[in-house]
Formats: C-alpha cells, sequence, structure tokens
C-alpha cells in the first residue's frame, strides 16, 4: 500500500506530496524557491516573518507558505504581481531600520536580505528618519548579537527553546525597539548555542572566531565530515587559500539533522597547525635526513623485516588507512592498539539521537572493526623486539616508558609526536581535510569526506604509504585511489560488504548488520 | 645565369643627392626660425593631463588620518587582474580595517573596477604617471604607501554628466 499523496500546482509546476507538508517544502520539490526568513525546516513554524506570502487560487487573500499545508487540487503562485508586490513590502519594512552595512558584515555574501532585496526589492528607501540604534551585545560562548542587523525572525530564540530546550533568548520589547535579549543572568553557553549564527538569515548573530576573517564569496566549500567526536556530523569544511577557516554543518537527517556542536566547530584549528612534518627522513648518524619516499620506504621495510609490527593508531584515520594498517599487523603477526581521549557528553535534546559524544574521535568503530583493540595504555603492551609504528596516535608522558621498550620506531604523523626522539623512519600524512576517505561513527555508519585543502610538501595519505610499505615489503598492494581501498576494505571485512563510495555517497549508509544509524 | 637587369641612363640632374640635400637642410633651417613648437621640455614643462586619467593608486584617509578602507573584499574580488592582497583584521575598537593592503602595480590594468566598486570611497586611481623605481618589489604598494600619496585622485566619469555614471 502505497501512503497518501496530495496533488498541486505550484508556479505551473504539478507535484505530489505527502499530506500536511507546507507550501514551502512542496515547492522547494516543484524545484521553486519561496523566499522565506523565519521558516527552517528543523524549527518549529512561526510565521513572523510575512516573507513566504504566496498567492493561492480561491484564498481570499495571501497566505503565509510556511504555515500554510498543502490540499488536493491547489494552485499556488509564487511570482505573481500580488505576491510579489506583498514581498517588495515587506523587504522595505524589514530595511526601514537595517542599517546599510553590508561592506563590513559577516553575513555578506551569504545573507538572505542582502540576496532577496537584490532580487526583488525596492532600489531605494522612502523611510527619511534616522534609523535605530542598539550597540552591538556579546552573548557569551562564541556569539556577538548585532541588533541593528536583527529582522526578529526569531529562529535563534525557536533553537534554544525547542531544540537546545534552553531558555536563554527571547524577543525583548515591542514594535521597533524589540530586540533578542537574553534573560536574566543566562549567557549563551549552551554547547550547541553557536548553531543560531548558522540559523541566522542575516548578520545579526556572528561568529566571535569567524569575525572579520573572510568573505563568503571567497571561501571554498568541501563535504567532510567532524572529528570532534564519534557522532560524525556531516560538514562542510570552508577553506580559503589552502587555510581551513571554519566548519559548518551540512544536513543528513539521518545523523545531524542540521546541526554541530560547538566543540566540533572549533576543531577545524588542528588542521591549520603549523608543526607539520613535511618530509620523509631517515635516522642519520646526525639527526634526521630528508630523503625521498622510495628511500624512506626501504628503510621503513628493513626496520620491519622479521619484526612483530606494533601499530598504535589515531582513532582519526580513516577506514581505508586502518584497514591496510591491519593487513601490516596480519602479515607481520603484530598487535594493533588506539586510544581515544574522553569528555563529557553533551546531547541536543530536540533532535534523537544527536550528542556530542564522550569518545573524542571520528573512527573509533572503524579501528574496532579493523581488528584494532581499545586501550587506555596503548603503549604498554610493547615486548622487547617489537617494531613500534606510531600512526598519527597521540603520545603522552608517561607513554615514553612503553616506547623505549620497542627495538625500532617507525613515526607514520602529520607531525612529530611529543618526546619521541630516536625514530628510525619518519613518514609525513596528510590530515582528513587532505584526503579522501571514511569514518564509521559510532551507530557503524559509513561516511565519506572528501578532500578540502592541499597536504604540506610530500605528505601522502596514510593508506598511500602504508600501500606502498606493503609493496616494500613484498606484497602486491597497489592502490591509487582510495576507492580502490574501500573496494578491498568491503572485499575482505564483512561489516563492509556491499559498500562501495558509489553506493555510500555523501550522506552515508550503516555497516551490514546495523540498524538505520544515528539520528531520527 | 646572369640576370637580366634593366639599367635606365638618367641625366645628372636626377641623379645627384646636392639638390636633395640642399632641400633638406633649407627645412631643417625653416623649423630654425618658426616659433611653432610642438615639443613638451618635460621635465621643466608639463602636460596637463585629462581629469579621467587612471594612474596609480591612492587610498584615503578620514580626518583622523586613518585609512577608509573598512576591508570588505570587493576590489580584491572586483579585480581583473588579482592585483589586491587583503587581508581584514579588528582595531581596538572593533572596526574592520585592513591588516594588509598591497596592490601590485605592475599587475594592475588600471581598469578602475577598485575605484567603482569602493562603498567607502577609499582606494581611488591617481592622476599620476611618473612612477620609476630602482626594483620590482617597489611597485608592491603597501597600505601606508598608498595612504601616503598626494596626488589628485581619478574622477571616472564627468560629474557634470550624471548619465556618464
Amino acid at each position: 500500500m502505497t501512503a497518501p499523496r496530495v496533488n498541486l500546482t505550484i508556479e505551473g509546476r504539478p507535484v505530489s506530496v505527502a499530506p500536511g507538508t507546507n507550501l514551502i517544502e512542496a515547492a522547494k520539490q516543484a524545484g521553486v524557491l519561496i523566499p522565506h526568513y523565519c521558516y527552517h525546516p528543523g524549527l518549529p513554524v512561526a510565521g513572523v516573518c510575512r516573507m513566504c506570502l504566496v498567492e493561492v487560487e480561491k484564498f481570499p487573500k495571501l497566505a503565509p507558505a510556511c504555515a500554510t499545508a498543502v490540499a488536493e487540487g491547489q494552485v499556488v503562485h509564487v511570482h505573481s504581481e500580488k505576491a510579489r508586490e506583498a514581498r517588495k513590502g515587506v523587504l522595505e519594512m524589514l530595511l526601514i531600520n537595517h542599517p546599510l552595512d553590508c561592506p563590513i558584515c559577516d553575513q555578506s555574501g551569504e545573507c538572505e536580505l542582502q540576496d532577496y532585496t537584490y532580487q526583488e526589492g525596492r532600489a531605494d528607501s522612502r523611510y527619511r528618519e534616522p534609523k535605530r540604534f542598539n550597540p552591538v551585545e556579546d552573548f557569551g560562548g562564541d556569539v556577538l548579537y548585532v541588533p541593528n542587523r536583527c529582522i526578529l525572525c526569531t529562529r535563534c530564540v525557536r533553537f534554544m527553546d525547542d531544540v537546545a530546550h534552553d531558555n536563554v533568548l527571547n524577543v525583548s520589547e515591542r514594535g521597533d525597539r524589540a530586540f533578542i535579549g537574553k534573560f536574566e543572568g543566562k549567557d549563551l553557553t549552551h554547547e550547541w548555542a553557536a548553531n543560531v549564527v548558522d540559523l541566522c538569515p542575516v548578520g545579526a548573530l556572528l561568529s566571535k572566531d569567524f569575525l572579520n576573517k573572510a568573505r563568503a564569496w571567497e571561501l571554498d566549500r568541501t563535504a567532510s565530515v567532524c572529528t570532534g567526536c564519534s557522532q560524525g556530523c556531516n560538514i562542510i569544511v570552508e577553506t580559503r587559500d589552502n587555510v581551513v577557516m571554519r566548519y559548518r554543518p551540512r544536513s543528513n537527517e539521518q545523523v545531524n539533522d542540521f546541526f554541530m556542536c560547538d566543540h566540533g566547530r572549533m576543531s577545524y584549528r588542528g588542521l591549520n597547525r603549523r608543526d607539520r612534518i613535511d618530509v620523509p627522513s631517515i635516522l642519520g648518524g646526525k639527526g634526521y635526513d630528508a630523503v625521498d619516499w622510495d628511500v624512506a620506504l626501504d628503510g621503513a621495510a628493513r626496520v620491519l623485516k622479521g619484526k612483530r609490527a606494533y601499530v598504535v593508531a589515531s582513532p582519526n584515520l580513516s577506514n581505508e588507512s586502518l584497514h591496510l594498517l591491519s593487513r601490516l599487523i596480519k602479515k607481520t603477526g603484530g598487535v594493533g592498539t588506539f586510544r581515544i581521549e574522553t569528555g563529557h557528553e553533551a546531547p541536543l535534546p530536540g533532535v534523537k539521537d544527536l550528542s556530542l559524544r564522550a569518545d573524542r574521535a571520528a573512527n573509533g568503530t572503524g579501528a574496532e572493526l579493523m581488528g584494532f583493540t581499545r586501550s587506555n595504555t596503548p603503549f604498554a603492551g610493547i615486548a622487547a623486539g617489537d617494531a613500534l609504528i606510531i600512526a598519527d596516535a597521540e603520545v603522552k608522558p608517561e607513554d615514553l616508558a612503553a616506547i623505549g621498550q620497542a627495538s625500532a620506531v617507525i613515526v607514520l604523523s602529520t607531525s612529530m609526536p611529543a618526546g619521541v626522539t630516536r625514530a628510525a623512519v619518519v613518514l609525513p600524512v596528510s590530515t582528513h581535510a587532505e584526503e579522501e576517505g571514511t569514518f564509521t561513527n559510532l551507530r557503524g555508519r559509513v561516511q565519506r569526506f572528501l578532500q578540502a585543502k592541499a597536504a604540506p610538501g610530500m605528505a601522502r595519505p596514510t593508506w598511500f604509504a602504508v600501500s606502498d610499505l606493503l609493496g616494500a615489503l613484498g606484497e602486491s598492494a597497489q592502490y591509487f585511489m582510495a576507492s580502490e581501498v574501500f573496494a578491498s576494505l568491503a572485499a575482505s571485512n564483512a561489516g563492509f560488504a556491499g559498500l562501495s563510495y558509489d553506493t555510500v555517497g555523501l550522506r552515508g549508509l550503516p555497516i551490514a548488520g546495523e540498524p538505520a544509524g544515528a539520528g531520527r | 645565369m646572369a640576370i637580366n637587369v634593366k639599367v635606365v641612363d638618367r641625366p645628372i640632374e636626377e641623379t645627384s643627392y646636392v639638390r636633395a640635400t640642399l632641400s633638406g637642410m633649407a627645412n631643417t633651417l625653416k623649423h630654425l626660425v618658426d616659433p611653432h613648437r610642438v615639443t613638451t621640455q618635460y621635465p621643466e614643462e608639463r602636460e596637463t593631463i585629462s581629469r579621467r586619467w587612471r594612474g596609480t593608486h591612492r587610498m584615503l584617509t578620514t580626518e583622523d588620518g586613518k585609512a577608509k578602507c573598512v576591508a570588505c573584499g570587493l576590489c580584491p574580488t572586483v579585480c581583473p587582474a588579482n592585483c589586491i592582497k587583503l587581508v581584514p583584521g579588528e582595531d581596538e575598537q572593533g572596526n574592520r580595517y585592513p591588516l594588509v593592503f598591497d596592490i601590485d602595480e605592475f599587475r594592475c590594468i588600471f581598469c578602475g573596477y577598485c575605484q567603482e566598486v569602493c562603498p567607502e570611497e577609499a582606494i581611488h586611481l591617481g592622476r599620476h604617471y611618473e612612477n620609476a623605481e630602482f626594483n620590482r618589489e617597489g611597485f608592491v604598494y603597501d597600505l601606508e604607501r598608498l595612504m601616503a600619496q598626494t596626488h589628485p585622485v581619478t574622477e571616472l566619469w564627468d560629474p557634470a554628466d550624471p548619465k556618464g555614471e
């Protein structure tokens, strides 16, 4: 039995949607954008901005598309004379008190008020009185409020009330004096509060971290996955001149809906580290000698020959890298361990199964599936004669004694692990923003991330380096693309059977034997 | 095989250089006494240049000596030659201003788009053409140098004719 559908016509295009859908969503399916400010698919409907007024045949007056449900046989005109005139009026009213400071506004270039005013607003204002002025207010957390630019769509208020369940924001005062206020003694310090910056359609709520850093049109955007915790929120990495400027959430109703937490948002900073290793090197008589990849790999193969490989992996390595590392472990009869930093949980109550997880790494699930064992003392099991491979894992001062047990150390890392001074071979690898790959989140959802920037110097993806290392050890493991490694993983690991880059896509798929995955 | 070249026998009056030389000298003599002169005695004398002359840039300043620029990023965006480097920052009062504002005058094609697009009327082309330098680096003007320029700025259109805008 098929679900009931409602048929209607929007801008002359027939469309069939589920009953109860509002006109904005129905129009989206018809490929028509109804301009709107206060409506957001992740928030309850408010109907306060009056921007989405559309003409519906047989209705006595214009209807707000966000709060009007579809009906059988409806005929909707979005760009009719009447609807355009109404929107023009709304825009003129919103611009009465909106300052003309687009040149210094961070939202400029991604501002909906700017876009719609260019599209169908008046060229000039008829308002001759001075504009209302309120000083900039610090909302706490990462959020700055510029009341002059606010159009009072209340998206931020509804997010804090209905999604974050933390009543901090309200609409204070009335009429043209109205502004977004904080409740007495409260600050916007909720762990998911920075989402109000993304939700704000204008430049009223700004990120202090991103303030004045870049213009929206200068940024290159790449689909990726956040490595802040094991939730695996879908994100967009925004870069300028090969420097990551910020993370923004990418909607995926199976994982993170439209949101991401502040912890994840700030985790982009690790990608801009300046102390990256950028050439392979070998420990010689007078310290490290920079060498070519071939020489370094031959050196690493010589070190590994006849020894047990003890691999301590970072839980932020991709499935592909972990897969090839596990093959290296199997080949040498070694051991693989990893350690995950933990913190407190911070759920977002308005979305089912969405939380800043205690495990602060992206791919712990993947590492466990690949046969790595989780341990708080990952270096403790090193036996004399083992060759230790530090695969981008963090080294703490208390680990150094255990590392001393290893007969040789190979570092396969983005930056030199603190305290490790006598590594036989150092191989530079790329971070997750500099390579393509997949992560498995805590609900077993395999999600792809794409390359957002170039790796420094001669750094290569970890899987590429390990594949070459396997080749130097005499195994036929020649891979040139991450998708080929993933195909090999799908062929050898039952959990990943049937998955490929094409089927996983940018929205992810759960591994075999898991329910539909995290999210609602 | 030799080529047969036709040799014309001309009278001496036609082939002599004396007549041509004399007529040339006469012309020279005429210009020596003629008061009409077209050469400008640069650098003692200067031509007046058009008000729409587009020369090297100048950054205008506010009354308190700060650059008018708010680092909006429109000029590097519109620049067809990609010659403007801008890094925005924030001053002590929280105002947006350019941390770095470099214009490579070698790359610049003097189209005037930066002046036209500037919402603060900060960056201008100048009515100025004496730009010699001893090295290439000297042609990358930084913010300080752009602000120190004193030459008059370009008018991109005739103010008497608003249609030109």
